[in-house]
């Protein structure tokens, strides 16, 4: 596979969309890229990072997502372009600096933010629609219907960003960053990078004296003719286009994965003779003259896009707008329920709009296609439940937070957060995760429940948070808990990586994006500096983390923290092997018996430990097994043993 | 007594959540989904089994005191004040400096310290406090282990957790100290031993220990906690009758608490139990009322009687008769216990024909409550 740098211009490559976006960034001449990681964006970064020693760029995984805008913010002021990325939820964390930069604007280098819409939810928390903000703050954006678009919209975005002196965004959803096809390349300027932030004495400064946001109406002002003049832009881009009939009987109007899906559902149906589709790659602000003119040669129009109704809704606003005659269409889709404001879009889903508008018979699929579908794999696969990988840390950790818990005995309870051991709500974590929102969130309720003693709460409380997590959103919440005196236990799950989104960096370990080394900064010590109570332990010694959390429990008052340290299995892993491997005594097996009663199988539920129904005992699946070694302390006959193995 | 065999739900309902738990430890220390911790026993998770030991050895759960009776004395339960009696009188250890650290005679530690020296067990299942004073099932291995045992702080504890913990292919030879409740689950797993546990053959003797009431771990200690420097207390002393006190002993100083304050901190399910002298042992030792230094010691079993005999012989243990209005008195108090208890039971129940845990002949029942 081809790194996104490969000098070939005009060649096709195989590329996912975060790897065209990359790629584009690169052929745009970028030289500043930052980003928070978070699917489906993280990616772009990362492929960025793996090339950037060599292109002379500089990466980094920042902090969080409003770090990393602001700093790539810096970078356009000094005279780089720059870009941002993250996820929408990283968005919402950006926000607060992107609704001033659109006032402060940007420097004389574009300034793009790309961000990753992830309908379905499909690893998040939530279902975003991230466009709506181009539209509440006043910003360009662009939506890749295909992998060249992701390519070619990001490289544009940045003469654009120039040409207009605005922050540009461009947005893509899972199905377009993860999917793979073919990118037609361009080529990679040699920039010689030179960053200076103009003294306001110098004749040549293009800078104001003050990048500030005051007169902010004014600025808005501004904003809005940026806006205007993006539009005008907007009308004559290639990233929209028209294919159908001339006099449509029905068009379709369509953003980024809805594109191809619409395509498909055309072609499927047999219907391109009636069936026109106006595809559009810039949304905001919406290219009005192109748009009147579709609609004036149909009578019906279906919108088709990913999760909220942006277009739908802001076309239909539009139309109010136009002449009576141009204002007779029938409109169809969310509004109608035609389609769902909610999960994703799916070629069915969109044969199923248009079969139904037109009145057509077609069956997408035969009626029992899932039971049959779900017949194939059977024999093949195992079933398994959504659980940690086996020798997770988390594992242990939760084991010995549940165990804490009942021991203690006062119906204490977890705030959960944002990471692998979200999965602590179902049984992976033994359903010890009781809530479930943002990064930073189960801290931030913890705060609250922490003050209720006053009104007879008397349920101890843990928090808990991935190392990454901590340093993103916790550390303003230990703080208020710690100066507000919240009485709750802050437990902070150290697996040394961003495991969740693929083992990216982060500022307690100890190399940079680029593979550079770190300053690790300890959280221990910023807790210590904060005033909690800190212990440390290892979870896989559940004897002690259990004690430990016991007697933070015990403790009754403050906020306590307790780290639990041990790497990720997965990257511990790909450095070194265990001297043993795990072995199960089939004679001391208690199996379904009086003292054990499948305790490894049913409750802790290691994917490594597989019952067999057959002899009534417990196996261990050798090519799954990562020989942590904790089943062997769970198992209350000591059937499980570590075995040594010669190396 | 198999009529009711049930797992953990059972025993959730009808004892712990009923709150007639008596933390004897039956039900934990070989069981992961079941631990005790600070005085109370705890479910970690959810044991889907429909027959459990646990709720078969719980003592507060169905228990054939007839059956018991007959298994382990050959006797049926009759309801008699102190049990079966073999031999009644005082003893106290020789030893001074085991009378020293001793509730009061230090019987029980001269007994078992020559069971060990004597090679009769090689283990001996005892209660040791923390330097919080709290206890918990210990197992000693030798005299000086057996020493530093001695003493009683009136806490409800889990003693068969610690027997539990014994592996199940164990061949020690076990002696083990017991309160009535304690000793009532033993006679349970006597009688019908369990599976997968030590082998009940591997008890040599039963030390039962005279008992009241006991008092409830945590909310007991959260009073002890803000009343007292807890490492620094010698002992615990609730003197006979008429005294009315809980003294505590901290250095040289004695700390004096009106009864009726402690009592409250009682085990509510000491309400329940109609056994003072701990009636399902080899030898059941208390105290002897207005005599300081002894022990009340009731041998109820022939391997009793010849532990006793060779503790006389060793010069462990010196004897002397017990006054025969102490034996009055000690009668009358184990009567008293039986009858309120029983009473205490019908009044829960509302039914005469409904004891509980209790499995009782009629003609007994009616005869503790005439």
């Amino acid at each position: 596979m081809a790194t996104i740098d490969i000098d070939a211009p005009g060649t096709s490559q195989l590329f996912i969309g975060n790897e065209a976006i990359a790629r584009g960034a690169l052929e745009a001449g970028v030289g500043f890229a930052s980003a928070y990681p978070g699917t489906p964006s993280s990616e772009i970064i990362g492929s960025l990072a793996e090339i950037a020693k060599q292109k002379n760029i500089y990466v980094e995984w920042s902090v969080n997502e409003k770090v990393a805008l602001e700093a790539a913010t810096a970078a356009s002021y000094a005279g780089i372009r720059a870009l941002a990325a993250m996820k929408m939820n990283g968005l919402n964390v950006a926000s607060d600096f992107l609704a001033t930069v659109i006032l402060s604007g940007i420097g004389k280098k574009g300034l793009v933010l790309m961000v990753g819409d992830d309908p379905a939810a499909h690893s998040s928390s939530n279902e975003e629609d991230s466009r709506a903000i181009a539209k509440w703050f006043d910003i360009p954006l662009l939506e890749p219907g295909d992998f060249q678009e992701a390519k070619d919209m990001m490289k544009w975005l940045y003469d654009l960003s120039e040409e207009i002196g605005s922050i540009c965004i461009l947005r893509s959803v899972t199905r377009v960053a993860h999917a793979r096809g073919n990118v037609k390349l361009g080529e990679i300027p040699k920039v010689d990078h030179k960053a200076r932030f103009e003294n306001i004495l110098d004749p040549k400064n293009t800078l104001p004296t003050s990048i500030m946001t005051i007169p902010s109406s004014l600025r808005h002002a501004f904003q809005h003719m940026k806006l205007d003049k993006a539009r005008e832009k907007f009308e004559s881009s290639s990233f929209n286009k028209y294919v159908g009939p001339e006099r449509p009987d029905l068009l379709i109007v369509t953003c980024g994965s809805g594109w191809l899906y619409s395509q498909d559902a055309v072609n499927a149906l047999k219907i391109e003779n009636g069936v026109g589709i106006l595809k559009l790659g810039t949304l905001w602000p919406l290219p009005e003259k192109l748009v009147k003119s579709c609609l004036s040669r149909t009578d019906k129009v279906l919108f088709i896009e990913e999760t909220d109704p942006f277009l739908e809704g802001a076309i239909m606003e539009y139309s109010a707008s136009m002449s009576p005659e141009s204002r007779r269409n029938i409109y169809y889709g969310k509004h109608t329920r035609h389609l769902n404001a909610f999960g994703e879009l799916t070629p069915d889903a969109v044969i199923k709009a248009i079969t139904t508008i037109l009145n057509i018979k077609y069956e997408t699929r035969e009626a029992d296609y899932a039971k049959k579908l779900e017949a194939v794999p059977q024999g093949y696969t195992m079933e398994r439940m959504l659980t940690f990988c086996a020798g997770c840390p988390h594992r242990a950790s939760y084991w010995a937070i549940k165990n804490a818990l009942r021991m203690d005995g006062r119906d204490g309870f977890v705030t959960g957060d944002i990471g692998c051991y979200s999965m602590a709500l179902g049984p992976a974590g033994f359903f010890q995760n009781r809530t479930h929102q943002c990064m930073g969130a189960g801290t931030g309720l913890a705060n609250g429940f922490g003050q209720l003693w006053r009104f007879g709460f008397d349920q101890p409380v843990i928090a808990v948070a991935g190392d990454s997590t901590f340093y993103h959103s916790i550390v303003p919440a230990l703080i208020n808990g710690v100066h507000n005196k919240a009485n709750f236990v802050l437990v902070i799950f150290d697996n040394s990586a961003t495991a969740m989104t693929g083992f990216q960096p982060h500022p307690g370990t100890e190399l940079t994006a680029m593979g550079e080394p770190a300053a690790p900064i300890s959280m221990e010590n910023i807790c210590k500096a904060i005033g909690a109570r800190v212990e440390v332990c290892d979870p896989f010694d559940l004897k002690k983390t259990t004690d430990t959390l016991l007697d933070l429990l015990e403790q009754k008052s403050g906020t306590r923290v307790a780290i639990m340290r041990r790497p990720c299995e997965l990257v511990r892993g790909k450095k070194e092997k265990h001297p043993y491997k795990m072995k199960i005594l089939q004679d001391k097996c208690l199996g379904e018996d009086c003292g054990c009663n499948r305790l490894c199988t049913r409750i802790f539920r290691c994917p490594a430990l597989v019952w067999d129904p057959g002899i009534g005992k417990t196996r261990i699946d050798e090519v799954i097994c990562n020989e942590c070694g904790v089943c062997a302390d769970i198992c209350p006959e000591e059937a499980i043993i570590k075995e040594a193995v010669l190396v | 007594m198999l009529t009711k065999t049930r797992g953990v739900k059972e025993l959730l309902e009808e004892v712990i959540d009923a709150g007639l738990c008596a933390v004897c430890g039956a039900c934990v220390g070989d069981c992961p989904y079941l631990v005790f911790y600070k005085g109370k026993i705890r479910m970690l998770d959810f044991c889907t089994r429909s027959e459990g030991h646990c709720y078969e050895y719980c003592p507060r759960t169905f228990t054939d005191m007839g059956m018991l009776s007959n298994k382990i004395y050959g006797v049926p339960y009759t309801g008699s004040e102190i049990g079966t009696v073999k031999d009644i009188f005082m003893a106290r250890a020789k030893d001074a400096r085991v009378r020293s650290k001793a509730q009061y005679g230090g019987s029980v530690s001269a007994l078992l310290s020559l069971a060990l020296d004597e090679g009769i067990i090689s283990k001996a299942i005892l209660a040791k406090t923390t330097r919080d004073k709290l206890p918990a099932g210990y197992v000693a291995t030798s005299p000086k282990e057996v020493l530093e045992c001695a003493g009683s702080n009136y806490m409800a504890y889990p003693a068969l957790e610690a027997l539990n913990r014994i592996p199940r292919e164990s061949k020690d030879k076990l002696g083990i100290v017991l309160t009535p409740c304690q000793s009532l689950s033993l006679a349970k797993m006597r009688s019908l031993p369990p599976t997968q546990r030590v082998n009940m053959a591997n008890i040599q003797v039963v030390v039962g220990l005279f008992c009241t009431w006991a008092l409830a771990y945590d909310s007991f200690y959260e009073f002890l906690k803000d009343n007292l420097d807890l490492p620094r207390v010698k002992k615990f002393d609730i003197p006979p009758p008429p005294a009315n006190r809980f003294d505590v002993f901290i250095g040289k100083e004695k700390k004096s608490y009106s009864l009726d304050e402690v009592r409250q901190y009682r085990m509510p399910t000491c309400a329940y139990c109609l056994d003072m002298t701990a009636e399902f042992s080899d030898i059941s030792v208390g105290s002897v009322e207005g005599v300081e230094g002894w022990n009340t010691v009731i041998v109820r079993t022939q391997r009793g009687a010849d532990i006793i005999d060779a503790a006389k012989k060793k010069g462990r243990l010196e004897v002397d008769a017990l006054p025969a209005q102490n034996l009055t008195h000690l009668k009358e108090a184990s009567m008293l216990k039986k009858t309120r208890a029983l009473k205490e039971i019908i009044k829960r129940t509302g039914d005469k024909n409904n004891l509980l845990y209790l499995g009782m002949a009629q003609d007994v029942r009616d005869k503790l409550l005439a």
